[in-house]
């Protein structure tokens, strides 16, 4: 009798630690099959930054629930970090069907196979055609096609115009430099005439104006010294002749809260700026251009978010058929009719008149003309070295060439391959 | 001496004791030994995570890696010189306000519980207020130009973000250890303070010839754990540098750089647990010279 009590104590110890272990590891996997009309919840990872973004991305959402009845759709935010969560639920296991995917950061994921490639998928119906070929191409590696871009963004000249006004001007600047002389004439007290943000994702188009690159081969290459030469006029405007400014400088939290209370007379931005000056600084009065150009060559960025869908999903069909709605025109139409991000297909453009608008027109000649925010799969890593050092440059710690070479050197370091 | 034989009663009870164990001895196998177990593994590999996953046998190549990499020095640098600068001030300021509190001024309790408040606040909440208060135009360069005192740039200046981020710590992280120090000092027999009196001990000799070397086994437990706290900091610097560890590298510090590396950046899964390894030993060996330096003066 007591050995079968010394059995029972042993049998009933591993049971509860290995039901524990099979609850941790368990999954919700409970679905079946999914063809034909039988009800699918398909899950969408992205982003929202604002109340209005959110809105409009529900009505997307909500029109395509309504013309795709069986299929649900559960959209999940990630508030920060995106790239890091996403990452680790992929190795997980955990992803979503569907997700957002920044261009800059797509070749690393594509490049571990853990992207379904859409080809297969696109019918002619799409009209694949239809979308800005740069935009697209971002998402294209091996010939295939690993994304469909969402919408996109581009980089304009915000100009106070009050303040233009009061210094005697009538209008934006067409060049840098007479951006550089206005700069001069509007900075005044704690008042900036031109607000910097030291990104790469922002300054790479001026960086490469003078004929340099600052990736080549998947390397980085910032001390070629056509780069270290376009660049050294932004950071001689701050340090030299003291009339830019980064929104750290003046403890703003980025370029539109800088630009919003007035610190900066004119600032380099992307149109979710509209919106957020419209909410958060209506009274101010301001105007935006093209960006001026540089060796008379006209220049911005441009940058796009795809949807991709999880190799792994289990409702593949489903999932492209949400892709298809949201890429598709009426879909694009919905979404991109806030203005807070421009449509990625040529029609939706037309379709909304953003040409005739006084705002929106900048943004969408520049993106005729912009650089694509993207590169291969070390565009992170070689990011992120940039910023470090270049912000050293910027602060006036050290030379603009001794920063770079440093970032180049470190950068191409923690390439491994 | 024959070996000793158990009978089979002996044999039984032990068997039963460590049924009873098994939970326990399996849960530590899972999560505590088994995690510790595949860090060194990985330490040694190449790992890729994301979609084929594959770990290739690399040997010592993620060590000798760390030698060139000018971030890791930068990382190493810059925790060492916070862990050298905060375990002291932290120890000594908990000290003094322990020996000032237990003096038995009015309002004592009013003044401990001030004191203790930093450390009830989580560590996120700590960084949000303290960077509100060091913007450029905040409450802390406020104070300074009103008092004809110079400002500082304290998030976005390479030079003095992390002393803004000792500062916050020391301020958060005393109190705890002061909290300590005051429940060692009421176990001093007033007999010792007493005879200090009739060798006409004035109030300072009687601090630092009596409190003090009383208060030693304490000292040291505060300094361990200060140590090891602070060569682990991590969530303040990624707060306040949105997790790059900027500007210019400042506030990077090792743990900081192994998340980059493990969860920011492809496949470095392997180099950032033999980071973790390294820091492992840097600590170790940082205990142990602390324990030798405080057994070679210890007093009783």
């Amino acid at each position: 009798m007591k050995k079968a009590n010394w059995l029972k104590v042993l049998g009933m110890g591993s049971l509860v630690t290995v039901a524990g272990v099979l609850t941790a590891c368990g999954d919700g996997g409970n679905d079946a099959g999914g063809d034909g009309e039988e009800e699918v919840t398909i899950r969408l990872t992205g982003w929202q930054s604002s109340p209005t973004e959110q809105r409009y991305f529900e009505e997307t959402i909500a029109a395509f629930e309504d013309e795709y009845p069986h299929i649900n759709v559960q959209v999940d935010t990630i508030a920060d970090q995106y790239m890091d969560v996403l990452r680790t639920r992929l190795i997980g296991g955990e992803a979503a069907d569907v997700f957002f995917l920044d261009a800059f950061e797509a070749p690393g994921l594509i490049q571990s196979g853990v992207l379904e490639p859409l080809d297969d998928y696109i019918t002619d119906e799409f009209d694949i055609e239809d979308f800005q070929e740069p935009l697209i191409d971002a998402f294209r590696r091996d010939d295939q096609l690993w994304g469909l871009p969402k919408d996109t963004s581009t980089l304009a000249l915000f100009y106070n115009e009050d303040h233009l006004e009061e210094a005697g001007y009538d209008g934006p600047p067409e060049t840098w430099e007479e951006l550089e002389e206005m700069a001069e004439t509007l900075t005044e007290g704690n008042r900036y005439g031109f607000g910097v943000v030291t990104d790469l994702a922002r300054l790479k188009f001026i960086a490469e104006s003078g004929g340099g690159q600052i990736v080549e081969d998947n390397r980085a290459s910032f001390s070629d010294p056509s780069v270290l030469e376009a660049l050294q006029p932004i950071v001689d405007m701050r340090n030299e002749k003291e009339i830019a400014a980064s929104p750290a400088d003046v403890g703003a939290e980025w370029g539109g809260d800088m630009f919003g209370t007035e610190r900066a007379s004119m600032i380099i931005e992307g149109n979710w700026m509209l919106e957020f000056m419209e909410d958060t600084f209506p009274d101010v009065n301001y105007g935006v251009a093209e960006i001026p150009t540089i060796n008379g060559e006209q220049g911005s960025m441009a940058y796009t978010v795809s949807y991709s869908m999880n190799s792994a999903s289990e409702h593949k069909d489903e999932a492209w058929q949400l892709i298809e709605f949201l890429t598709g025109k009426e879909g694009m139409e919905i979404w991109t009719s806030s203005g807070l991000a421009l449509p990625s297909r040529e029609s939706v453009a037309e379709e909304l008149d953003y040409v005739d608008d006084e705002l929106y027109a900048p943004f969408i000649e520049a993106a005729s003309y912009a650089t694509v925010w993207a590169d291969d799969t070390n565009l992170p890593i070689i990011n992120s070295n940039f910023e470090n050092q270049f912000s050293s440059a910027f602060l006036g710690n050290r030379s603009l060439q001794e920063a770079l070479e440093e970032a180049e050197r470190v950068a191409n370091n923690e390439i491994q391959d | 001496m024959a070996k000793r034989k158990y009978t089979k009663s002996q044999l039984r009870e032990a068997g039963q004791g460590y049924v009873f164990l098994s939970p326990t001895i399996l849960t530590l196998l899972v999560f505590l030994i088994g995690p510790i177990i595949f860090a060194l593994f990985l330490a040694f590999t190449r790992v890729q995570l994301l979609g084929d996953t594959s770990f290739t046998f690399v040997g010592f190549d993620n060590f000798t890696r760390m030698v060139d990499d000018t971030r890791a020095l930068i990382a190493l640098r810059n925790t060492a010189f916070y862990v050298v600068v905060v375990v002291p001030v932290q120890t000594i300021l908990a000290l003094v306000l322990a020996a000032t509190l237990n003096a038995g001024l009015k309002g004592e309790k009013f003044f401990r519980i001030i004191y203790f408040l930093p450390t009830l606040t989580s560590s996120a909440v700590l960084v949000m207020i303290f960077m509100w208060m060091y913007r450029p135009d905040g409450f802390i360069n406020s104070i300074l130009g009103g008092v004809g005192l110079p400002t500082y740039n304290w998030i976005n200046d390479p030079n003095i973000a992390l002393i803004s981020i000792m500062i916050m710590n020391i301020w958060a992280t005393a109190p705890f250890f002061m909290v300590i120090y005051l429940a060692a000092l009421q176990d001093i027999p007033d007999s010792l303070y007493e005879a200090a009196d009739l060798d006409g001990a004035n109030a300072v000799q009687k601090f630092w010839h009596v409190t003090v070397p009383l208060l030693r086994p304490v000292t040291g437990f505060a300094v361990i754990m200060g140590i090891i706290g602070t060569f682990q900091l991590f969530d303040q610097s990624y707060m306040f540098s949105g997790g790059s560890g900027g500007p210019d590298n400042s506030t990077l510090t090792v743990v900081l750089l192994i998340y980059q590396y493990a969860f920011a950046a492809y496949d470095q899964m392997g180099y950032a647990a033999s980071l973790a390894v390294a820091l492992a030993i840097v600590i170790l060996a940082a205990t142990l010279i602390q324990r030798k330096l405080q057994k070679d003066e210890e007093v009783y």
